[in-house]
C-alpha cells in the first residue's frame, strides 16, 4: 500500500495552482514570479471574481498588499480547501498504451536479462482506488495523519497494491493530465468495497500505530510511575504522623498515670482522646492507602491508560474508479546461453496477475527468490533441477 | 517491546456518506484536482499548526511566542498545559490557536470552557470573531445545560452549582480550558474539587500569576493538571521552597518539572510594542436647560427606585441615557410611556419629556464637531471612531455629522457579518467618522485608526476595555488618542474621574484589568450595580462622593493586589527559562 502525500515544493505549489485557476476557467499573465490573473465572473470559486495578483514569494516586502503563494501561505491553503472538496470522485482509465509494461521484481532481481515484453489486452476490468485518511490520536503525541491509497478490483475484490501506485504516479502536479469522467461504480458496491479493505489499510500502518502506541504507553507509565511515588510519599508520611501521634499518646498515658493534679489529669485525658481519634483517622487513611497501593490503583490506572489511549481513525476521503486491461504479457528472457519466452496473466497498472511457482520445489518466484535459466526450463534461484518449459 | 503496560487502542472506520452519495452526482471532471489537493494536503507536516494557515490575518495577528506556546501545549505537555505567560501577552490568543487546531483536526468533540463570569461572553466573541469556532455560554437564552451542548463556555461558579454539578462531571470532555486557574488555587474549595473531579482528555489552564498568597498556590495548580509531579506537599516544601525567605530553590531541579507542564512568556523577550496612548478627558459645562433634564432624571430615578426596586434595570437605562442624549432618553420614556398605562409617576415622565424638548443645544455634540473637525484638518483621512451605547444617540449623532458635511459611517448589531465587515472596509477607505454602538466587538481589526471618543461611558470598564482594544492593539504603530465626554458633576464625571482614573483604566495594559475584575467579582460585586446603588441610595451630594470614594479606595486595593501579584510573580520565576523549550 502506499504513502499517497505528496511534499510540498514551491514548484508544486505553482503547478498545481496554476492548473486550478485554469479549471476554473481564469487567465493568467506570469511575470517574473508575479502573476496577473483574471477570475471570471459566475466562476464557481471563493475567489473574488475580477483581477487578482499572485507573487510567488515569502518575503513580505516583495509580497506587499497582494496575496502570496507559496507552500505556507494562506492563499495556496485556501485553493487546496476548495479543490479537496470538489471532486472526491471519479474515473479514468488506465490502458497498455499509456502505461510502461511493469516488470515482477523476480525478473528485476534476476540475473536474467529481458528482450522483450509484449501484452496483449483480452477484456478491460474496473478497480477502485480509495485514499484513506488516517489520523492516529493520544494526548503525549497528540495527532499523526496518514494518508493511504488502496485498489481494489471491483468484481474479485481482490487487492492490486501496483495499481494504487499507478494512481498516484500518473496524478502529479507536473504531470500532462489525465482524463477524468463519471463513475459507474453505485454507492451501495462502493460501501461494499470500502468494507472490504479498511481493515488492511489499518494493517498497512501497525508499524507506526506500534510505534505511537509504545509512546503512549510509556508516558502512561511515566504518569503512573509518579502518581505511585506520590501515594508511597503519602504513606510515609501518615506513618511518621501515625508514629508521631502514637509516641504522644504513650506519653499522655504516662503523665496520666503519674499526674497527682486533677486539672492536669483531665486536661491530658482531654488532649489523649482528641489524640486517639486522630490517630483512628490516620490509621484508617493509612490502611486505606496501603490498600490501594497494594492493589495497584485500579482505578487511577484505569484513568491514566483511558485517557492515553490510541483512537485510530480512517476515513475514506477520494474514490476513483479505475478501468484497466487485464490480458497476458510475454517476457522473452535470456542469459548467456539460452532465451525463453515465459507467458503470464498481466494488467495494465497492475503488473502480473499470477503467481509463478518453480515446479520442480514448487517455491513461488519472489523477489528473495528470483527466477533463472537453464537449458530448456527455468528455475528458481533456491533451487538447482532443470524446469521444463513449456 | 519495553516492560511497559500497553494503552488500549481503538479503531474507528468512518463512514463518509458524502463521498459516497457524491459517485451519484460527479461528473468526475476534477476529480484530478481533488486528488492532488488531497494528496498536498497531507504532504503539511504533522507537526505543525496546520489551522493557522487558515486564519483571517486581518482578525488575528499571531506572535511567535504563541504560536510556540499552542504547539507545546499540544504536542509535547501530554495533553496537559498550565499557560502562564505575563498579562497581556495573549493567552487567549494560544487556547484559541489550540482549539482552532483540534477542532481543524477533528479532535474536539466536546469543549469546556470555564472563566470567571465577567470573562464568559468576552470569551465567546473572542473565539468567534477571531477564530470562528462557536461556543454556547451559560449565559445565552440557548444554553440548555451541560449535556446539551458540546461546546461550552460557563462561569466556573455555575458548573460548580448544585444544579449543574453532576452533569458537568457526568460528561467526558475532550478539551477542558480553566481561566484565571489561579481561582482554584485552595484544594479546600468547592471549585477545586470540581476541576479535581472533571473527566478530560486535553486540559488548558490559564494564569498570569499561578502564586497568588503562597508558593504552594503553585503546589496546589500543578498538582491538578500533574498530581505527582512535585510530590506530596511537604515534598515540594522540603525540595523547592525556602520558607524563611518564600522564595523557590533548587530551580534547576524545579524548572526542569515546571518545563513538562508550564509556559510562562514574559514581555520583556516577545517583540510586542504598544504605542502609547494619550487620554483626554474634557469635561463640560452643560447648559441650563440640560443641567435642568439631568437633575429631574436622577430625581425620578431615585424616587422610584426608592418605591418599586424591581424596575433597577429600567432606571439604570434612564440614568445612562441622560447623559448620552436626550434623543435616547426621550425614545425610552415614550416607548415606556406607551407600554405601560398605570405606570407610577407617570406624570413626572411626561415633564422630563417636556424637558427634553426644551434643549435645543446638546453640549456634547457641539464639543464633538471640535475634536472630529480637529482630526478632518490633522489625521489621515480624518479618522475617528465614536462610540455611544445607545442607537437613538448614534443615529442623532450620524445626522448631525452628515448635515455638518463629514463622511460617516454607522456600525451597530442590526448588520449581517458580511455588512459589518463591508462597514469597516468602506471606514478604512474613505475615511471620515465611524459611529458604533458597542456592538463593534472582539476581532474587529481597526488599527487603521488611532483617534477614539468615548461620547458616553459604559458603567462595566470591561467594556471600556474592549472598545480601547478596537484601535490599541499589536499592529498599531502611531500613538492612540482617546477623548472621553463628560458633562460636568454628572454620573459620568463620577465614574470617570472617581473611579476609572483611580484605576488608570485608561492606561492599563492589555489583559491587566481581567485580572482587577475577577478579583472584585470574587468578593461578590458587580460594577454597574454598584455603581447604581451608590447613586441611587445616596442622600446627599457629600454622601454621593463618599461613596464612591469609598469604591474607588476598593479598586485600588484590587489594582495594587493585582500588580503586586505580577511583581511577585515574576520576582519568584525570575530565572527559571520558562518560555524556551526543553530541548
Amino acid at each position: 500500500m502506499t504513502d499517497a502525500a505528496l511534499s510540498v515544493t514551491q514548484s508544486v505549489v505553482e503547478q498545481f495552482a496554476e492548473r486550478y485557476l485554469n479549471t476554473l476557467g481564469c487567465d493568467i499573465d506570469k511575470q517574473d514570479g508575479r502573476w496577473s490573473v483574471i477570475v471570471p465572473e459566475g466562476a464557481e470559486t471563493d475567489i473574488a471574481s475580477g483581477q487578482l495578483t499572485l507573487v510567488c514569494s515569502t518575503d513580505p516586502d516583495e509580497v506587499g498588499d497582494e496575496k502570496a503563494l507559496h507552500p505556507e501561505s494562506p492563499f495556496f491553503h485556501a485553493l487546496l480547501e476548495e479543490a479537496s472538496e470538489r471532486s472526491p470522485t471519479g474515473r479514468v482509465s488506465v490502458t497498455a498504451a499509456d502505461t510502461e509494461i511493469l516488470l515482477p521484481s523476480w525478473i528485476v532481481q534476476s540475473e536474467v536479462s529481458l528482450e522483450d515484453a509484449e501484452f496483449i489486452p483480452y477484456y478491460d476490468r474496473t478497480a477502485l482506488v480509495a485514499l484513506f485518511k488516517l489520523s492516529v490520536e493520544t494526548v503525549s503525541e497528540y495527532q499523526t495523519e496518514l494518508l493511504r491509497a488502496v485498489a481494489v478490483d471491483t468484481r474479485s475484490d481482490e487487492i492490486l497494491p501496483e495499481l494504487s501506485d499507478t494512481l498516484l504516479s500518473r496524478t502529479l502536479p507536473g504531470q500532462e493530465p489525465i482524463q477524468c469522467g463519471p463513475t459507474q461504480t453505485g454507492p451501495d458496491a462502493a460501501k461494499q468495497l470500502v468494507k472490504h479493505i479498511r481493515a488492511t489499510v489499518v494493517e498497512d500502518i501497525q508499524p507506526k500505530i506500534d510505534e505511537v502506541h509504545e509512546a503512549a504507553s510509556r508516558s502512561a507509565d511515566a504518569e503512573l510511575e509518579e502518581y505511585r511515588r506520590l501515594q508511597q510519599q503519602r504513606i510515609e508520611e501518615l506513618a511518621e504522623t501515625r508514629t508521631s501521634l502514637v509516641n504522644r499518646i504513650d506519653e499522655l498515658s504516662e503523665s496520666i498515670e503519674e499526674s497527682d493534679s486533677r486539672d492536669c489529669r483531665t486536661e491530658a485525658l482531654k488532649e489523649r482522646r482528641e489524640l486517639k481519634a486522630e490517630l483512628e483517622e490516620v490509621a484508617s487513611k493509612l490502611e486505606s492507602h496501603r490498600n490501594r497501593r497494594e492493589q495497584g490503583f485500579p482505578e487511577k490506572q484505569r484513568e491514566i491508560r483511558e485517557r492515553h489511549a490510541l483512537e485510530v481513525v480512517a476515513t475514506p476521503v477520494t474514490l476513483t474508479e479505475i478501468q484497466y486491461e487485464r490480458g497476458e504479457v510475454d517476457f522473452t528472457l535470456a542469459n548467456q546461453t539460452v532465451t525463453r519466452t515465459l507467458t503470464v496473466g498481466y494488467g495494465s497498472g497492475v503488473g502480473v496477475t499470477e503467481t509463478i511457482e518453480c515446479e520442480r520445489c514448487g517455491a513461488p518466484l519472489s523477489e528473495a527468490n528470483p527466477v533463472r535459466l537453464a537449458e530448456r526450463a527455468i528455475r528458481c534461484e533456491s533451487c538447482d533441477t532443470p524446469y521444463s518449459i513449456r | 517491546m519495553g516492560d511497559y503496560d500497553l494503552v488500549g487502542v481503538e479503531v474507528t472506520h468512518e463512514d463518509n456518506d458524502e463521498l459516497f452519495d457524491s459517485l451519484r452526482r460527479s461528473d468526475g471532471d476534477e476529480h484530478l484536482q481533488t486528488l492532488q489537493a488531497v494528496r498536498l494536503q497531507a504532504g503539511t507536516p504533522d507537526s505543525e499548526l496546520r489551522s493557522l494557515k487558515q486564519l483571517d490575518e486581518d482578525s488575528v495577528k499571531m506572535l511567535e511566542h504563541q504560536v510556540d506556546a499552542a504547539y507545546r501545549a499540544l504536542f509535547e505537555m501530554d495533553g496537559k498545559a498550565l499557560l502562564a505567560d505575563e498579562v497581556g501577552l495573549g493567552k487567549t490568543i494560544e487556547v484559541g490557536m489550540i482549539l482552532k487546531e483540534m477542532h481543524f483536526r477533528e479532535t474536539d468533540d466536546s469543549v469546556l470552557i470555564l472563566t470567571p463570569a465577567q470573562l464568559a461572553k468576552q470569551w465567546q466573541a473572542e473565539l468567534l470573531e477571531k477564530f470562528g469556532l462557536e461556543f454556547v455560554c451559560n449565559y445565552d437564552d440557548e444554553f440548555d445545560g451541560f449535556d446539551a451542548h458540546d461546546y461550552i463556555i460557563a462561569s466556573i461558579d455555575t458548573a460548580k452549582s448544585e444544579r449543574h454539578r453532576a452533569t458537568v462531571l457526568n460528561h467526558d470532555w475532550d478539551v477542558l480550558v480553566l481561566d484565571e486557574a489561579h481561582y482554584v488555587k485552595n484544594e479546600e474549595t468547592e471549585r477545586y474539587d470540581l476541576i479535581d473531579q472533571i473527566s478530560y482528555d486535553y486540559a488548558f489552564f490559564l494564569t498570569a500569576t499561578p502564586i497568588q498568597n503562597e508558593l504552594t498556590d503553585l503546589y496546589n495548580i500543578v498538582s491538578l493538571l500533574r498530581p505527582g509531579l512535585f510530590g506530596t506537599r511537604d515534598v515540594f516544601h522540603h525540595y523547592f521552597v525556602d520558607s524563611d525567605r518564600e522564595t523557590l530553590v533548587n530551580h534547576e531541579e524545579l524548572q526542569e518539572r515546571l518545563n513538562k507542564v508550564m509556559i510562562r512568556n514574559r514581555r520583556a523577550e516577545t517583540d510586542i510594542d504598544f504605542t502609547d496612548r494619550t487620554i483626554d478627558t474634557p469635561t463640560f459645562q452643560p447648559t441650563p436647560e440640560e443641567r435642568e433634564l439631568y437633575e429631574a432624571v436622577s430625581d425620578y430615578v431615585k424616587g422610584a427606585y426608592s418605591e418599586d426596586q424591581g424596575q433597577k434595570l429600567v432606571l439604570m437605562l434612564l440614568q445612562k441615557e441622560v447623559v448620552s442624549s436626550p434623543a435616547a432618553l426621550k425614545q425610552t420614556i415614550e416607548k415606556r410611556l406607551h407600554e405601560r398605562s398605570e405606570l407610577t409617576h407617570a406624570d413626572e415622565l411626561e415633564s422630563i419629556l417636556e424637558l427634553i424638548d426644551r434643549i435645543d443645544t446638546v453640549t456634547k455634540q457641539e464639543r464633538l464637531l471640535d475634536i472630529v473637525e480637529e482630526a478632518r484638518e490633522n489625521v489621515e483621512m480624518g479618522r475617528v471612531i465614536v462610540f455611544t451605547q445607545f442607537r437613538a444617540t448614534q443615529r442623532e449623532l450620524l445626522d448631525r455629522l452628515a448635515t455638518e458635511g463629514y463622511t460617516v459611517h454607522s456600525f451597530h448589531g442590526g448588520h449581517s457579518s458580511e455588512e459589518k465587515e463591508q462597514i469597516v472596509a468602506n471606514f478604512e477607505e474613505e475615511g471620515g467618522v465611524l459611529v458604533s454602538t458597542d456592538a463593534m466587538n472582539e476581532g474587529r481589526n481597526l488599527q487603521f485608526c488611532n483617534i477614539m471618543v468615548n461620547y458616553d461611558l459604559p458603567w462595566n470598564p470591561m467594556k471600556v476595555e474592549q472598545r480601547i482594544g478596537r484601535i490599541h492593539r499589536i499592529g498599531q504603530k502611531r500613538e492612540i488618542y482617546i477623548f472621553n465626554m463628560a458633562l460636568e458633576d454628572t454620573i459620568e464625571e463620577y465614574v470617570l474621574e472617581r473611579l476609572y482614573n483611580k484605576i488608570d483604566l485608561f492606561q492599563q495594559t492589555v489583559g491587566q484589568l481581567s485580572s482587577i475584575l475577577t478579583r472584585l467579582e470574587d468578593t461578590g460585586t458587580s460594577f454597574e450595580d454598584e455603581i447604581f446603588e451608590r447613586l441611587a441610595n445616596a442622600d446627599s451630594e457629600i454622601d454621593l462622593e463618599n461613596d464612591f470614594d469609598e469604591m474607588a479606595v476598593d479598586l485600588e486595593e484590587q489594582r495594587a493586589l493585582a500588580e503586586k501579584l505580577e511583581e511577585f510573580n515574576s520576582s519568584v520565576f525570575q530565572g527559571f527559562g520558562l518560555g524556551e523549550g526543553n530541548d
